[in-house]
């Protein structure tokens, strides 16, 4: 089990290595952004602050090279392969 | 020799015959199932679709715009998905005609059960399970309710015609039966004005 810390509320959660980590905050009771949580909307597009993720599959559309190269991801993808710090960069549209 | 030409007429081929459907019958199921069979057919013409003419995804999904209509118009897409990509649940809010090209892609598709009171959360079942492959396609009105996932390790390339083309589409509505959820994306329909 990792850590995942959430700086835009400042809360640290655990989160499996097979679960994402808008998985992890959504067991967590955190009203993190989503739309789609499927890798094709970029509602949950995230600024990666520090450790490592994977990311699962996901459309061209939702994060563009340039982002990724910026450090971003997407929450719904990213799987966390060791402790994490992550900020939202968004609210997506309920 | 290219090709484009020749696919080029033949997708403004497709359009025009859709909308001759459309014009006589609206988009009811049966205009839907014709419009699906066309757009088996074209995709049946393998050969007016080279991949070397369609770049692959950069991540594991990209749509090609094939043919726009103005305005409110449709629009025609060569889609790549790659093995491992899915879509959650989701009501497009515009009706989706797909036809496979090669490999193999799921659709399940589903109704909303729960009666809608709570803001944010939704209830959805499952209805049965279409495979895209080629010689085949599927269709779903404005506000059917379906998932996506590729199937094996083949790329899944195949063409999606929707009601509105993708740059003026509706709030695309998201169900995620693991959070019990439901969440609508932003609209890009023009805004109305007075």
């Amino acid at each position: 089990m990792h850590h995942v810390t959430i700086a835009n509320t400042g809360q640290t959660i655990p989160c499996a290595a097979d679960q994402t980590i808008l998985q992890g905050a959504v067991a967590a009771g955190i009203d993190y952004p989503y739309t789609c949580a499927s890798g094709n909307c970029g509602a949950c597009l995230s600024k990666l602050e520090g450790g490592n993720v994977s990311m699962l599959p996901r459309g061209d559309a939702a994060l563009s090279p340039e982002q990724a190269a910026n450090g971003q991801i997407l929450a719904c993808r990213a799987q966390p392969l060791g402790d994490v710090t992550v900020t939202w960069l968004g609210r997506g549209r309920k | 020799m290219s090709v484009a030409p020749r696919r080029n007429r033949a997708c403004a081929k497709l359009l025009k015959d859709v909308n001759t459907i459309l014009t006589i019958e609206g988009p009811t199921p049966s205009a839907l199932h014709a419009i699906k069979l066309k757009l088996v057919a074209l995709a049946n013409k393998i050969d007016l679709f080279p991949m070397a003419d369609f770049a692959m995804p950069v991540s594991q999904g990209r749509n090609h715009p094939l043919a726009i209509e103005d305005d409110d118009g449709m629009g025609l897409y060569l889609t790549i998905n790659l093995p491992g990509k899915e879509a959650a649940p989701h009501d497009h809010g515009i009706w989706c005609v797909n036809a496979a090209i090669s490999g193999a892609e799921q659709h399940d598709f589903f109704r909303r059960s729960d009666d809608g009171t709570q803001p944010g959360k939704a209830v959805i079942e499952k209805l049965g399970t279409v495979i895209v492959q080629p010689g085949h396609g599927m269709a779903m009105a404005d506000h059917d309710i379906h998932s996506t996932a590729v199937l094996g390790n083949e790329p899944a390339v195949g063409l999606a015609l929707y009601g509105y083309a993708l740059a003026r589409f509706p709030s695309v509505v998201w169900y995620h039966p693991e959070f019990a959820s439901v969440r609508a994306g932003v609209s890009r329909r023009p805004s109305v004005t007075a």
